[in-house]
């Protein structure tokens, strides 16, 4: 293979990816796909449905997942008499292509001189797809009925006439008609994107160039990613962790990986997880598994996005588990285990490379949904604040504070932009203090928030984290717990759920406060350095209790003129302390 | 009126001298100092000989407020927020530094504990909740003296609706302590997003002490040399400011310089009879985009200078990519060559360069191919030639790896690289909607009219031009500026409930507001040119379009603007969805008298004689003819191969291409 031709076919293909991104986020009507880029969009092999190039301007959370559907839908197509040119086939069914309803998948083959090349494929987030709630996230949900209409693969055009009787079945169960039907041409149209830049590639290369270079790209990367996995030390890492409660029956979920490095294969098992949850917690297997890769790609980000980076993993995930959800299991919070298994994936690699891998964040989604009516118009309004929190640390540095969810890119909205928009009056947006896990290096702190409601509303949340917390890894020490609490008519009140709490009702001058998990810690406190405990404690980001008890430091104190503290870290006290208490550790070890 | 543009970078120090202002009399380059920027400055004047008696303006692009942020190099200063709020500064929206990978670093202008709160709480209609206990701002003053702070920085919830809270802390704090600098986030930035808003006023705060003493000494320096008339500094928008403002707009210069090419880059697109251009910058380490629509670069309202330091400034939008000639070459895991995004800077440096680099660099492969002539090296006053020898032994180490020869390396390099930077360029074009076939490409930096060929080839635009000095382009644009100040106001309120007359009294306000500052600068002007604008959105939309608006509009022909911009750029509306104002916003320039020049065509006439005729390689070693840039006039026409050379860059004609001199001097390369 010309290594020229190759290298710049693959730049090619990935920038039609791009390009496919780009032309939706651009033509999509909805904000969720033109602002936050809940969108993705690539090229596959038509044989094997392997992922030539995805682009790089869709959501994580869509990375692998897209292949595995294009795979399911091979497999269904082959039973109905193939792919035609001028077809477009469309599904949301989450047992078949992931993630949750409102992500539709739209796949279109490419044709080349009469025969089957490529396909091509486009996800978008529709902003509702029927069901009982508005938006589709239906926190009390114990069937998928509830959560909205559920497509099969179909065909919207057969041989390029458009199956009108499907459309108007959409428009007429979606609560944002016209909405949706935008965004179902913007994404048909992407297709024409995808189909002009590979003719234009076909026609400057050929055929059997093109065709060869695919191959050889997935093998590179196939060879790219075996390189890394070859870096791993061998052997079979166990993580577990729990889900705190689906929402309806107050017992903790497990998720249990046995990750096998050998050579340079890696074998995904989750047997031992627990069976589908009631609530709508529960994953299905294509997210499990796309799951897995963005762990992957978290730690070794130049990992390329193509079928052969897939080809070194195996899974095995038991049928009708938590993480391999069947119908009719609801898979609406899907975003809470989806939390979980990125964890235990980390949980298990830091036991093999801990150098490479940083602790668990904050974990959880913890969405808090607020609707009602505003109190000048009458309009109706749903307000959504997910949880920003802290990530993990790692082998070189602190974890950052108020990141967004791995899988996600999502922000959090602006206090006066928010205030502008809804009969709500923020308290409070602040780094919490003493929530990262402690150690040498230590987790990013969670973000605590507090509103007060100026009109009468109802709220949901959807969190995790409360009973099951953010893990530390190498010695590091695990991070505080969420917490959601409610003012209401001047009494406290925390959910019997905990963090999960459906339509609570609120009048003008109740209260809502949410406090996320900071990242786990990475490595012994004890051997976190001085002047990093003193830092940390006249930056406020740990209390003096836990500069104390946790890492082990003698610190003085001095009150300033404005009545601010001062605290200094006595070294030669402090290393005496700590080897103290690394002798009664190894004590207490030693008789435990 | 003879005029001086110069440009302060990291490397160079740039200048552009012009008797009538439109053709350049003098270029010249000289190191630059970043110890003391303004003595780099004044080399230039000193080395390019400029007569001082008929001296009108200088006009000057630097990088100093760009360094001092790279390197945390500015004030020690304190935040005042509302009570609740001190993290602001921080967190930021929720995010992360990149897509993939969990770990980077954060390192806030402002640390934790030197952000203050107080007691007092204004809502979004700029009601007072809590009354402000001036007390307790009292006894703020005294920890920030403790704190031993230069600048204060104030900004509080709803101050661009209500500013009076933030006003009384400063007139306090400034009682306590006249020698402070101090900042309401209001009077940066009247709009709403409080992190957004607190951040640019924080960037003002970090960078006005600094730019304070630079102002000071830039003016004296200039006085002992002799000049005593107006300097002029280029700001982030692509208009100008006098030094003696320099610190109160020190947060609108931090994209002083590559503002500054784009604006000379378009004047040069639109006088050659190109309304849409893209303008592309390759100089060591990166290469910049930008696009101009009808001689205007494209504005954008804010970026960021770093993880979570956004800046809330109308900017001219450039966007970088890391591909320069110090972009190093390498082979991936799966065997297959990159180029950068690592460069090997100007320490170590392309291998050619002799300073230690053993890594290949584009430049190498310039050098390797013969399109860089070794024994006359640009812009390297201690190099007399360049290693040849040492490039190609670096190139055969590399090529090795994937069984490719010395030159073929040599040339995989390059088409990885233009490549990217074609790819850059089309999805710049795409990301608004526009084909980019319809633009020519202005190239220039030291590297850029090297490749430029390539990136028209790739991306199907038909012409490149390379303007007579792409070297020193970004001190021209200073030449060619006008006075610019950008006046905005948040008003988030639907669409239907604005009067007319309650409209033309806002713009009537931002309009006096930028014409009284031009007045006072008391720079001679043309003409005053005054814009409007409302950003406007769909209500419950989160980004939003500028939409151009006229004085005397009512919501119903506001309304009818925003539908007709929303469908231009999307392609539909979403029908009887209700629209909102955001912002209003007023752009006023004070426009110079430039001296304009329309010239006819010119008369085909023969082509000069080659210099030389040296074998270069394209897929192939061909004998290619080599012309010194100045030999070359008007009419002339260039058939590719050839090579163009002069003293900041070189010009590569591919074969296929012809290059034709136009009127102004630009060479226009296109694909025959």
């Amino acid at each position: 293979m010309d290594p020229i031709t190759l290298a710049v076919v693959r730049g090619a293909l990935e920038q039609i990816a791009d390009e496919m991104d780009l032309h939706l986020i651009r033509a999509a009507i909805s904000p969720i796909i033109s602002e936050t880029n809940d969108c993705a969009h690539g090229i596959y092999r038509a044989d094997t449905g392997e992922t030539i190039a995805q682009g790089r301007f869709g959501l994580p959370v869509f990375l692998a997942n897209m292949q595995f559907t294009v795979q399911n839908l091979i497999e269904h197509v082959r039973g109905s008499g193939g792919f035609r040119p001028g077809d477009v086939w469309i599904l949301n069914d989450p047992y078949l292509s992931g993630t949750h309803l409102q992500d539709v998948v739209l796949v279109a083959p490419h044709f080349v001189d009469g025969e089957l090349f490529a396909l091509l494929a486009s996800t978008g987030h529709w902003m509702d797809i029927g069901g009982a709630v508005p938006g589709g996230w239906a926190p009390s949900a114990q069937e998928i009925h509830t959560e909205g209409i559920i497509i099969p693969p179909v065909k919207l055009y057969d041989e390029g006439k458009l199956n009108t009787g499907l459309v108007s079945m959409f428009t007429r169960n979606v609560r944002l008609p016209t909405q949706i039907e935008g965004d179902l041409f913007a994404m048909a149209n992407v297709f024409s994107v995808g189909r002009r830049g590979l003719d234009s590639l076909i026609a400057r290369h050929g055929r059997d160039t093109l065709s060869a270079c695919i191959s050889e790209m997935i093998e590179r990367s196939e060879k790219q990613m075996r390189s890394y996995i070859a870096e791993i030390p061998d052997g079979v890492y166990h993580c577990e962790d729990f889900l705190d409660n689906d929402g309806i029956d107050d017992k903790p979920i497990r998720i249990a990986l046995s990750l096998t490095v050998e050579g340079s294969s890696m074998h995904f098992d989750f047997s031992g997880s627990d069976p589908a949850a009631c609530g709508p917690v529960n994953l299905a297997r294509t997210t499990t598994q796309s799951t897995c890769f963005i762990a992957l790609k978290h730690i070794f980000a130049d990992v390329p996005v193509n079928g052969g980076a897939f080809r070194p993993t195996q899974f095995t995930i038991p049928e009708g588990c938590v993480v391999s959800a069947a119908y009719p299991s609801p898979v609406s919070g899907y975003l809470e285990p989806i939390g979980r298994v990125f964890d235990v994936v980390f949980g298990a690699l830091a036991q093999a490379i801990p150098q490479r891998t940083p602790a668990p964040a904050f974990g959880t989604v913890g969405v808090v949904t607020v609707g009602g009516r505003q109190p000048d118009t009458g309009s109706y309004f749903v307000a959504v604040f997910p949880y920003p929190g802290g990530y993990g640390a790692h082998a070189r540095g602190d974890g950052l504070v108020n990141g967004t969810p791995p899988v996600s890119m999502a922000n959090f909205m602006s206090i006066e932009m928010s205030e502008h928009r809804y009969p709500l009056q923020f308290v409070e947006y602040a780094l919490r203090e003493d929530s990262g896990g402690a150690g040498r290096y230590r987790g990013g702190c969670g973000t605590q928030y507090r509103f007060m409601t100026r009109s009468e509303c109802v709220v949901s949340a959807l969190g995790d984290r409360v009973d099951h917390v953010p893990f530390g890894i190498a010695g590091g020490k695990e991070a505080a717990p969420s917490v959601v609490q409610f003012g209401i008519g001047g009494r406290e009140m925390t959910p019997p759920m905990r963090s999960k709490v459906e339509k609570q009702r609120m009048h003008a001058g109740d209260w809502l406060a949410a406090a996320s998990p900071g990242g786990g810690g990475f490595g012994d406190p004890l051997e976190r350095d001085l002047e990093g405990v003193e830092r940390d404690l006249n930056l406020g980001y740990i209390s003096r209790r836990t500069a104390e008890e946790v890492y082990g430091v003698v610190v003085s104190e001095q009150r300033r003129k404005s009545g601010a503290l001062r605290y200094s870290v006595d070294s030669g006290a402090s290393a005496r302390k700590r080897a103290r208490m690394r002798g009664d550790q190894g004590k207490t070890a030693a008789t435990g | 009126m003879a005029l001086v543009g110069i440009d302060v970078g990291g490397t160079f120090t740039d200048l552009y001298y012009s008797r009538d202002g439109a053709s350049a009399d003098r270029i010249c380059k000289v190191p630059s100092t970043p110890q003391d920027p303004s003595s780099g400055l004044l080399d230039s004047l000193i080395t390019a000989e400029i007569p001082l008696d008929d001296l009108d303006l200088i006009l000057h692009g630097t990088t100093i407020a760009t360094n001092a942020l790279i390197e945390r190099q500015g004030a020690r200063c304190a935040l005042v927020t509302t009570k609740g709020f001190r993290d602001i500064l921080e967190l930021g929206r929720r995010d992360r530094p990149s897509f993939y990978g969990l770990t980077g670093l954060q390192d806030p202008l402002v640390p934790r504990d030197r952000r203050y709160e107080v007691d007092e709480r204004v809502n979004h209609k700029g009601e007072v909740l809590v009354a402000l206990d001036e007390d307790e701002v009292r006894l703020l003053g005294e920890a920030l003296k403790e704190d031993d702070v230069e600048s204060v920085v104030v900004s509080l919830l709803h101050s661009y609706v209500n500013p009076a809270h933030e006003e009384r802390i400063a007139a306090i704090l400034r009682d306590m302590e006249p020698n402070w600098a101090i900042v309401t986030s209001a009077s940066v930035i009247r709009e709403y997003y409080e992190f957004e808003r607190t951040s640019t006023a924080v960037v003002q705060a970090y960078l006005q002490p600094l730019m304070t003493r630079y102002a000071d000494n830039l003016l004296s320096r200039l006085g002992d040399w002799g000049f005593s008339r107006q300097t002029l500094i280029m700001q982030s928008n692509g208009g100008l400011v006098p030094v003696p403002q320099l610190p109160e707009k020190a947060a609108h210069v931090v994209r002083s310089g590559p503002a500054a090419g784009v604006t000379a880059a378009a004047r040069i697109a639109a006088e050659a009879g190109f309304s849409r251009a893209i303008t592309g910058d390759m100089g060591g380490t990166s290469f910049d985009v930008a696009v101009v629509i009808d001689g205007e670069p494209e504005i954008t309202p804010a970026t960021n200078l770093d993880f979570r330091i956004p800046l809330k400034q109308s900017m001219i939008n450039v966007h970088t990519i890391g591909a320069g000639g110090g972009s190093i070459a390498w082979i991936d895991r799966g065997g297959i060559l990159q180029v950068g995004p690592r460069s090997a800077k100007a320490r170590p440096g392309p291998v050619c360069f002799g300073h230690g680099g053993t890594e290949p660099t584009v430049t190498d492969a310039n050098v390797v191919l013969s399109r860089i002539n070794a024994d006359d090296p640009i812009g390297l006053t201690n190099l007399t030639r360049l290693d040849v020898e040492g490039a190609r032994e670096a190139m055969k180490r590399l090529g090795a790896q994937i069984g490719l020869g010395v030159e073929e390396t040599a040339e995989a390099i390059l088409a990885v690289v233009n490549q990217n930077m074609a790819g850059r360029t089309r999805l710049l074009s795409i990301e608004r909607g526009y084909d980019p076939r319809d633009f020519a490409l202005v190239i220039f930096g030291g590297a850029g009219p090297l490749h430029g060929a390539a990136i028209i080839r790739e991306v199907g635009i038909r012409t490149m031009l390379v303007p007579p000095s792409p070297g020193v382009l970004c001190a021209m644009g200073c030449v060619v500026a006008d006075l610019r100040h950008d006046l905005s106001r948040t008003v988030a309120r639907r669409t239907e409930s604005f009067t007319a007359d309650e409209v033309d009294a806002i713009l009537a306000k931002q309009a006096g507001e930028g014409s009284d500052k031009l007045r006072e600068e008391s720079i001679s002007i043309r003409d005053i040119g005054v814009r409007h604008f409302a950003e406007m959105a769909y209500v419950g939309q989160i980004h939003t379009l500028r939409v151009p608006i006229e004085r005397g509009w009512d919501a119903a022909r506001l309304s009818r603007a925003f539908e007709e911009t929303y469908r231009n750029e999307y392609g539909n509306t979403l029908g009887e969805i209700a629209s909102t104002v955001v912002s209003f916003r007023t752009v006023v320039e004070g426009l110079r008298e430039h001296k304009k020049r329309d010239m006819p065509a010119p008369e085909r006439r023969p082509l000069v004689e080659p210099d030389i005729v040296r074998p270069v390689y394209f897929g192939g070693w061909r004998n290619s003819p080599i012309f010194r840039r100045f030999r070359l006039e008007p009419g002339m026409v260039i058939e590719g191969p050839a090579i163009v050379e002069q003293a900041d860059t070189t010009t590569v004609i591919e074969p296929g291409m012809t290059g034709r001199i136009d009127a102004y001097g630009n060479i226009l390369v296109e694909i025959a």
